[in-house]
């Protein structure tokens, strides 16, 4: 599609992921999208916008609310040799169709011996903060890092949205991106985007911010958690190295671990429960392979072990912040 | 049990078929034979897995298509070679019988061969998916045999997907799935068949009504007297088959598919049978429990052999000398020998068991293989 576009012009993570989707439909003419209201709508957020007025019913299906049958009818498509760019309207919504991604699409390519491979992307906004309530807040992203065959990723920014929406649009295996929908159209993140087609490879963390003396690893919308926990620190002294880890599977513990061997410290943020969210796994693949590095017991924030409720004090309540981080990261310092 | 044959439907897409107009009407006598004999592959196969599981030469369960069978050589025998199938666990011989048409040994054909289906059942490295999933969860994507899991009705939106890709590169192709009338109550069902109807998908969905659900009856699955009055509900033909006619089976199916292959759309075909064993192997000695013994006695009268046997002599294609020389019809497994079948038949799959017993095991490694395709 035809994006005017001045070099110096900042876009926002939805007009990255927009441009991302856009380009590759372009660039792919064995790729189709199917989802709720991604036709004449453009989407619920606007992310497929113009995408059927150039592509036609034929590449751009407006879907029944059947989720199990978006799914399990792309995974037929996949395996006829097409590319299929899913959305989940909510990504709070894809426990409808959730059979069809843990037992039909992630297991294909290994109960096959490698003969069928689905490369599918299933995207949609997620992440609280926002008021969403219990259906549309969710990080649900450990049900799927707990079943194997899938990849997943979170993107933080413009840059990342773009490129790792385009790596995952020409990744041979099912991804499963969130979004984070409160960062849609923040203005404080827009960045300047290359002109040129870039990929973010799959699988690649990021050190945000670089640190010596704790290292706060995370990902999404706590990433800017972490950086004005860092503030915080800076004031008492401490100065902290941010990772966000951008790919939750395949995850790059390199990354984190030659952290460690520097700050010998770790804090892990994340968004979704306590019990059994991916900030566990974080401690323990790190306790694991750099128990030696660390000289005080890594901790995690995480949410409370409850849905994430409505209003705002009591969504706050339960979720990670900047002080919460702060205040966990400072013990860590200090032990 | 129900036997009726009725066209149904008042969504039936042709009409009434009468006598002169039915697809069975252009089928040769050699075709009738090559039916029968079909007939008498699938229930061997059935029986002798069923003595080499009790010899416990088998891992997993065997679930058991004894008196079924003309279900799947009635819907499998007009398809074309490109069309895709999905079948489920009951379905085992659908794997070779796909495309059989093209020649049993035809190295060309769209179907496995009886070498790679007895691989899988043996759970050796020969077999398609090399024995990482157990018996009928394999596939063939170049043979266009859609891999189900144990998640029935899965499979439904998969052939959607699959005869829709084909739509979109110009190929007119028809998907058959297969589905227990116990899977019809999962919501999948529901959301695959709408969706193909919507968009008119060439899918024929074939319903093995074989009154029981692991240990449930149809009155507790759904309230209808012909399930096949679903489709009602989707603008779409519901037809009812006679599942243990192979020719009514075949009829049925195949102006499903001309009606899909002609781009009206999906349908569902009601074949009426009767579940003759457990649900599993592992369930033969305790269906008592739940199945009252004179039901099976009933249900397991009107064996497809027999019924195929009876229409053959009617039309002169068959002597009745002929149909006594191997009868294998009535006979449980372990009543049966293979004198009860044609020596042909007994030896095609002798030869893909002896394949079977003798390949390899794959190896262990590989158990940690696959889970990702790496990038191009």
């Amino acid at each position: 599609m035809a994006i005017a576009v001045t070099p110096d012009t900042k876009k926002n993570y939805l007009t990255a992921l927009k441009e991302a989707i856009a380009e590759e439909m372009a660039r792919n003419p064995d790729m189709i999208c199917m989802g709720e209201d991604i036709g004449a709508l453009g989407g619920a957020f606007g992310v497929t916008d113009g995408l059927i007025a150039q592509y036609g019913r034929e590449r751009v299906y407006d879907m029944p609310i059947s989720e199990a049958a978006i799914v399990g009818t792309a995974c037929g498509l996949c395996l006829n040799g097409k590319t299929v760019m899913v959305e989940m309207q909510f990504i709070d919504f894809i426990s409808c169709g959730f059979d069809q991604i843990v037992n039909m699409t992630a297991t294909y390519h290994y109960r096959t011996a490698g003969e069928v491979n689905i490369p599918m992307v299933i995207r949609g906004p997620a992440g609280a903060y926002g008021g969403g309530a219990l259906y549309h807040s969710q990080m649900n992203e450990a049900w799927f890092a707990n079943s194997p065959g899938l990849k997943i990723i979170c993107p933080s920014t413009p840059y990342d949205a773009k490129g790792l929406m385009k790596a995952a649009l020409r990744d041979p295996n099912p991804v499963i991106v969130y979004e984070i929908k409160d960062l849609y159209r923040k203005r404080e993140i827009e960045e300047v985007l290359p002109e040129e087609d870039y990929v973010v490879p799959l699988g690649k963390a990021k050190v945000v911010q670089e640190g010596d003396d704790v290292t706060i690893v995370t990902y999404g919308q706590n990433v800017y958690h972490a950086l004005g926990a860092a503030e915080k620190l800076k004031e008492e002294g401490f100065s902290a190295e941010v990772i966000d880890i951008r790919t939750i599977v395949p995850l790059d513990e390199d990354t984190i671990v030659e952290s460690l061997k520097k700050t010998n410290r770790l804090v892990v943020v994340n968004e979704a429960p306590r019990t059994c969210g991916f900030a566990g796994e974080l401690l323990s693949r790190m306790t694991e392979r750099a128990f030696e590095y660390l000289d005080a017991p890594p901790v995690r924030i995480t949410r409370m072990d409850t849905p994430v409720p409505w209003v705002k004090p009591l969504e706050l309540y339960v979720l990670p912040s900047v002080a919460k981080i702060t205040e966990a990261a400072l013990k860590v310092c200090r032990y | 049990m129900a036997t009726t044959t009725t066209d149904t439907a008042q969504t039936s897409p042709d009409g009434q078929s009468s006598p002169g107009n039915r697809p069975s009407d252009r089928l040769t006598h050699d075709d009738y034979r090559e039916l029968l004999k079909q007939l008498y592959l699938a229930r061997y196969f059935d029986v002798r897995l069923i003595k080499e599981k009790k010899r416990g030469r088998l891992r997993g369960t065997l679930y058991s298509s004894h008196n079924q069978e003309a279900i799947l050589v009635g819907s499998l025998y007009g398809l074309e070679p490109m069309d895709w199938i999905s079948p489920i666990h009951r379905d085992m011989p659908a794997f070779f019988l796909k495309d059989f048409r093209s020649g049993w040994d035809n190295p060309d054909r769209m179907g496995m061969t009886i070498e790679e289906v007895c691989s899988q059942v043996w759970g050796k490295a020969t077999s398609p998916g090399r024995a990482r999933d157990n018996w009928s969860h394999i596939g063939s994507k170049s043979k266009r045999i859609i891999h189900s899991t144990s998640m029935l009705a899965g499979t439904i939106p998969a052939a959607a997907g699959v005869v829709l890709a084909d739509r979109l590169n110009g190929l007119n192709t028809v998907a058959v799935t297969y589905n227990g009338e116990g899977s019809t109550a999962q919501g999948v069902f529901h959301e695959a068949i709408n969706f193909a109807a919507v968009e008119k998908l060439p899918v024929v969905t074939i319903i093995e009504n074989n009154q029981w659900a692991y240990g449930t009856p149809t009155h507790y699955e759904y309230p209808l007297e012909d399930f096949a009055r679903r489709a009602d509900g989707y603008g779409i033909p519901g037809l009812v088959a006679d599942g243990q006619d192979v020719i009514d089976v075949y009829n049925k199916v195949m102006q499903a598919v001309e009606h899909a292959r002609s781009g009206n759309g999906p349908s569902i075909v009601e074949c009426k049978t009767f579940r003759a064993y457990g649900h599993g192997d592992h369930d033969d000695d305790r269906a008592e429990k739940y199945r009252p013994a004179e039901e099976v006695e009933k249900g397991r009268k009107r064996d497809p052999l027999h019924v195929m046997k009876t229409r053959m002599i009617e039309m002169g294609i068959l002597t009745q000398e002929e149909a006594d020389k191997h009868p294998a019809e009535g006979k449980g497994a372990s009543e049966v020998t293979d004198a009860d079948f044609p020596a042909e038949v007994s030896e095609y799959l002798s030869r893909g068991v002896n394949f079977a017993v003798k390949a390899p095991l794959p190896d262990e490694t590989e158990g940690a293989m696959w889970v990702f395709k790496e990038g191009e």
